[in-house]
């Protein structure tokens, strides 16, 4: 969908995601400071997209506008054919690149503290809780605090967590840029199998460019200053991932091309 | 085990205080006149708690202190918990805040005693103005304690504002309000006595002041020991209170 043309009705009803014009500028007068211009693109049914950009581009930004957690100054945002005006956690669930649990909870209750906020009965959250913990392997940690998980199992608590209300669309902030490689690495490749199983549609912010192809059917590459998205790129990569593809050629070349495609809008 | 002994270390110091109080006063280390021994001092109590007039005295002082305290503690603590979130309000209020908060209020008594008379109601006031600026630093902290990512996070899941409130910062400033109580219940008792002392017609702080001016040192000390037992007795309690939810609860780390 090239910028500037106007969505009609229907195009909105068809994707899944439509961004469309959306711009967000904070402050006014000669202190405005614009973090997005012009932001517009569309996400099918069931696609895993990537945004990928250097710091400052406004990635951020722009999922917590999707997530309904921003305002945005123009531009309009739809999710399953609905215009978004705030968050809709039956709709999406959100990660942070900190799980943000609670530290007086445990896994679990943490897992079930969505259904407490929509005063579901307890008998049935935990019954919703147990087998997300266990999809994410944490099912003997059931009872743990917080501060008694690695950073790796918070951030699987974070998931179970956000899949808890069935979400079909999954936002993420770069959740797993505090971990170190090894785990950020099985936690792709978790991810991917999660979402394989449940066929929901995924926005996954990173800078990471490695990680950002390994996962993506659709990387949008951004740039800075202001931030925007400079190109889309299909990965001509199959399904399932392995980590082998991460050293082939052609998965080398499109890294060199997202590299420079960055390094030459910075300077 | 070693909970066990760290509990039991405060019991002795305080029981080798008294010792050494029993003895330098039996044995002449100190004049026995400026202060008589712990058992003569422990005597005289019992004796002043048998007394009406001084039991009367009692009950004005602890009920000074638990109007202060129960206005004090909610109204601190709310204008705490506004500053702390309203960072316009807190950029405004905050300097004139500290300025406030290290003046010695003691010096504004006569001006209270002018607005307010030498009744219940100066002594209350007054410890109000005492203790006010330190809870209101506590339920900025409190405040503060909570990170912008959490509410955030749960606003993703649906939470409303009120929900928010209720199960997000409440339990996670719990800690740092429970302190704050303690501080103000201790600067309210300050309030309250010193303002006693400085002019009233009843109360605890009048009666150690008078003892204080006739050289009746079994009395004075009695009643100071009453109210180092008393306000030890509150603050332990509150402490064990916050000691409590600790160990069901678990903090930010």
């Amino acid at each position: 969908m090239p910028s500037g043309v106007q969505m009609t009705a229907e195009d909105i009803a068809r994707e899944t995601i439509v961004v469309d014009g959306v711009g967000k500028t904070y402050g006014g007068g000669t202190h405005a400071l614009t973090a997005l211009t012009d932001v517009s693109f569309t996400v099918r049914e069931g696609e895993f997209a990537t945004l990928v950009g250097p710091s400052g581009c406004g990635k951020s930004t722009l999922l917590q506008i999707l997530a309904g957690l921003v305002p945005a100054s123009s531009g309009l945002v739809a999710i399953d054919g609905r215009m978004v005006t705030g968050p809709s956690p039956d709709k999406i669930g959100v990660m942070f690149q900190d799980a943000w649990l609670l530290p007086w909870k445990t896994a679990a209750e943490n897992v079930e503290f969505p259904l407490v906020l929509r005063k579901v009965k307890p008998a049935e959250r935990r019954k919703r809780a147990l087998p997300l913990l266990e999809l994410v392997g944490l099912a003997s940690f059931a009872d743990r605090y917080p501060d008694e998980l690695s950073g790796g199992m918070r951030q699987r608590v974070a998931i179970a967590r956000c899949l808890v209300q069935e979400p079909r669309v999954l936002l993420m902030d770069e959740p797993f840029a505090a971990l170190d490689e090894q785990t950020r690495t099985r936690m792709g490749n978790e991810l991917l199998q999660i979402w394989e199983k449940s066929g929901g549609t995924v926005v996954f912010v990173t800078h990471g460019l490695t990680e950002a192809i390994y996962l993506a059917d659709t990387v949008f590459v951004m740039g800075t200053r202001p931030g925007r998205i400079i190109e889309r790129i299909a990965v001509p990569l199959s399904r399932p991932r392995s980590i082998d593809m991460i050293g082939s050629e052609s998965f080398g070349r499109l890294r060199n091309h997202i590299w420079h495609l960055i390094a030459e809008v910075r300077t | 085990m070693t909970g066990w002994i760290a509990r039991l270390v405060p019991l002795v110091f305080v029981l080798a205080l008294a010792a050494l109080w029993e003895m330098a006063s039996r044995f002449g280390l100190v004049d026995p006149r400026l202060l008589p021994p712990f058992s003569d001092v422990v005597r005289t109590l019992g004796v002043l708690l048998q007394d009406a007039r001084f039991r009367g005295d009692l009950g004005f002082t602890l009920s000074e202190i638990a109007v202060a305290f129960a206005v004090v503690g909610p109204l601190g603590l709310g204008v705490g918990f506004f500053l702390g979130e309203n960072i316009l309000a807190y950029r405004m209020f905050a300097p004139a805040l500290n300025l406030l908060l290290s003046i010695p209020k003691s010096i504004f008594l006569p001006v209270f005693i002018f607005a307010f008379g030498i009744g219940f109601l100066q002594k209350v006031i007054f410890a109000i103005t005492l203790a006010f600026f330190i809870v209101v630093l506590s339920g900025i902290a409190a405040a503060r304690l909570v990170p912008p990512g959490l509410a955030m996070a749960a606003r993703s899941f649906g939470a409303t504002r009120r929900q928010i409130y209720l199960q997000i910062y409440l339990p996670a400033m719990e800690p740092l309000i429970i302190e704050g109580l303690r501080m103000g219940l201790i600067f309210t008792v300050t309030g309250v006595l010193i303002a006693e002392m400085y002019g009233s017609p009843r109360g605890i702080g009048r009666d150690l002041f008078a003892w204080g001016e006739m050289l009746q040192m079994r009395e004075l000390f009695a009643g100071v020991l009453l109210v180092v037992v008393v306000t030890i007795i509150c603050n332990e309690l509150l402490r064990s209170i916050e000691e409590f939810r600790k160990s069901c609860r678990r903090g930010f780390r």
